[in-house]
């Protein structure tokens, strides 16, 4: 889960992570009175959106005063609610700004091919790490285990380079020295996949802030990771598809608002498949879906959801149906598929099926009952699709 | 840079074990089931048997149970390998015991560990990482439909009706869509040699790029069939193996998620781009300019392992 700025310095204030004072606003400024009241002097207004280049998209604004919030907001947000980008907005932080620091760029991160811990540290933070040159940017790699991270953060900043001996040398190396030892152990603890702080404020006396906290936490780790299940339960509108996963045990995503092919799936790999082939032959999918068949265990509680979902879809105009079942008995799947048609009779459109695995003479049988013919190549099916669609057959 | 990985993600450390990928399984490699009494345990042991794989236990630690199909079932794994001489396992427990599964075996003396499970936390996959590189095995998984040498064995859920045995070796990263291929390679009378699912995940025990080596010297092995999807640097990896070894064998490349939006996990954890990184594009140029064959569609790839394979009657799709 890639938290909200917002949402992850909540979390890492949790683990010691010390940051700015701020407060969460509505996407239209709801909230804003109440919080206005308890601010002074200038403040840093930050649209809450998934993703980094926020500042260059315009979604940050400093105003002189609280006074000033309710506009910023108007104009970051514009009639739309969303950045010059295109990104919804789910809010915004509002921050009392910071004066007098040193910006500096810690990150740590799991390096899937090392299989360990990738601490980066550079005194030169506040812009896209991209854009910092290589000789500025200093690496380590570590075991995951906080000491051993934190050891090789004080590993890296001894190295940093053109830092020289002054005050300001000393203060940079003890604040990120200190922000390692926090962050190491708020890593492990949280089950991170990345915690990068850019900004990292530090302030002449070696004390230091975190000015932006992007954190990526292991959706395979929310079982045991409380207080990250207990912000899903309150945010998951902010986090749809991860809440949906963690609620219903499968996977959806809408490809294409306007899409005409709903797919009912299973498998992350094939359907990810399909759509590509499908948009390259010029068709429309609606969703990506992995409806794990397995996971279904006789209950058309899930297949019953998806329908639901896909009934947003306005210009949705035929189901495809492609289930490769390794072991699921499709005879049961198409009994489940039919009583979840049933129940969601708000979606009318006609259904295509490709099944292949154990069963499928049952699922012919249950399936035809209900009109529907099942293919069992999938490059027949998807013309059928086209034929429902009404376009020729390619 | 203090490593090579940053620039071309590539590691050292990269290797799956201190002594590398190897896999050396048969129809008598001893196999145990650790789990075996659960839905999956039950399920899959005599399936896996029945395509040929020797399994000679399994692991419960259900007092009760005393054998699941004949098959016998010990409390611990050292108990099992001592009285079987298992030297792999299939491990089918939920996600948060994986890690101490995995752990079992290592210390029983297991160099061959397979898990299925899917939702294994990054964390634990990491510690089981270096568990299993500590110890100089060889883990495939996690979030992996297994692996098979058609005719021999399969280790894991691959659906017989997907294999059969061939020149083709097939590397995949999604079960579904590899089943969907070697379904299709089947009906174009094209079997496999050895099909290895690295998994979706992207914390794992065996990446694309530790099994080229293998797959070079890997005598039945004619042509190599890479199955992989969006996100991550593996078929960036595999890429720049491939480029740096002598490979020596066509390879073509199926790579799903050419049309996903960015910045979300598509099913699989691992499946998901930020900007330019892990996108589509990055993988077939990386893998164009390694020689690979980079292919569309699923048709287009069986059609491709066809010609690699001097196979022209494979039909057109």
């Amino acid at each position: 889960m890639f938290l909200l700025e917002h949402d992850a310095k909540q979390l890492l204030a949790r683990h010691g992570v010390p940051a700015p004072g701020g407060a969460w606003v509505g996407p239209r400024g709801e909230g804003l009175d109440a919080c206005a009241a308890d601010l002074s002097g200038p403040q840093v207004l930050k649209a809450q959106v998934q993703g980094g280049g926020r500042g260059r998209a315009g979604g940050i604004r400093k105003v002189a005063s609280p006074t000033d919030l309710a506009a910023a907001i108007e104009s970051i947000a514009g009639p739309r609610g969303r950045l010059g980008d295109g990104r919804p907005i789910a809010g915004f932080r509002v921050e009392s700004v910071v004066e007098g620091a040193q910006e500096a760029y810690l990150s740590l991160a799991v390096d899937p091919a090392a299989a360990r811990i990738r601490v980066m540290v550079s005194a030169r933070g506040g812009v896209d790490i991209e854009q910092v040159a290589a000789e500025w940017l200093v690496q380590e790699l570590a075991p995951l285990d906080p000491s051993a991270v934190a050891r090789a953060v004080r590993t890296a900043v001894a190295r940093l380079p053109g830092l020289g001996h002054g005050p300001h040398a000393a203060a940079m190396r003890e604040a990120l020295a200190a922000a390692g030892d926090t962050l190491a152990a708020a890593f492990v603890d949280l089950e991170a996949q990345l915690i990068e702080i850019n900004p990292l404020f530090v302030f002449p006396d070696g004390g230091w802030l975190a000015g932006d906290a992007k954190v990526v936490t292991d959706d395979s780790a929310l079982g045991r990771q409380g207080a990250q299940r207990a912000l899903l339960e309150r945010a998951g509108a902010r986090y749809e598809d991860v809440d949906r996963k963690w609620r219903h045990g499968c996977d959806y995503v809408v490809v294409d608002p306007d899409g005409e092919i709903g797919l009912l799936t299973t498998g992350a790999g094939l359907s990810m498949m399909l759509i590509d082939e499908l948009r390259a032959r010029g068709l429309k999918p609606y969703n990506f879906l992995d409806v794990r068949t397995g996971g279904l265990r006789g209950d058309p509680r899930r297949l019953v959801d998806v329908l639901q979902w896909m009934t947003a879809g306005s210009r949705l105009r035929v189901l495809l149906v492609n289930i490769f079942a390794g072991i699921t008995d499709l005879g049961e799947f198409a009994s489940l598929l039919d009583q979840a048609l049933e129940a969601v009779p708000a979606l009318r459109v006609p259904v295509v099926a490709r099944l292949v695995g154990p069963g499928l003479d049952a699922a012919r049988e249950q399936l035809a009952a209900r009109g529907i013919e099942v293919e069992t190549d999938l490059d027949r099916a998807v013309a059928r699709v086209r034929e429902r669609l009404g376009e020729p057959c390619a | 840079m203090t490593e090579s990985s940053a620039a071309t993600g590539i590691d050292e450390s990269n290797a799956a074990g201190a002594r590398g990928f190897r896999l050396a399984v048969d129809r008598h490699t001893p196999v145990i089931v650790q789990g075996i009494t659960g839905r999956a345990g039950r399920r899959h042991a005599p399936m896996m048997r029945a395509a040929g794989t020797a399994i000679v236990g399994g692991v419960s630690a259900r007092a009760d149970a005393r054998e699941v199909e004949g098959i016998p079932v010990f409390a611990d794994c050292a108990q099992a390998v001592q009285a079987t001489g298992a030297r792999a396992s299939v491990v089918l427990v939920g996600p948060e015991q994986v890690q101490a599964a995995v752990f079992e075996a290592l210390a029983a003396g297991i160099d061959l560990v397979v898990t299925p499970t899917e939702g294994v936390p990054l964390h634990d996959a990491l510690r089981i990482r270096a568990a299993v590189t500590a110890a100089g095995a060889v883990w495939i998984g996690a979030s992996t439909p297994g692996l098979a040498i058609p005719g021999e064995a399969k280790l894991g859920f691959l659906p017989d009706v997907s294999l059969a045995p061939g020149p083709v070796g097939i590397a995949s990263k999604s079960g579904t869509l590899s089943y969907e291929a070697g379904y299709r390679l089947v009906q174009a009378g094209l079997g496999q040699s050895a099909w290895i699912g690295v998994g979706g995940d992207p914390g794992k025990g065996t990446r694309f790029a530790d099994l080229v080596p293998w797959f070079s010297r890997h005598g039945t092995t004619e042509a190599v069939l890479l199955i992989g999807e969006i996100g991550g640097t593996e078929e960036e990896e595999f890429a720049a193996t491939v480029a740096s070894a002598a490979f020596g064998k066509p390879v073509v490349a199926l790579i799903a998620g050419r049309t996903a939006p960015g910045g979300v996990s598509m099913g699989h954890a691992g499946a998901i781009t930020w900007g330019t990184h892990g996108t589509w594009e990055a993988k077939r140029d990386a893998l164009e300019r390694a020689g690979a064959l980079v292919c569309a569609s699923l048709p287009e790839a069986v059609r491709a392992i066809g010609r690699a394979l001097g196979r022209q009657h494979a039909p057109r799709g």
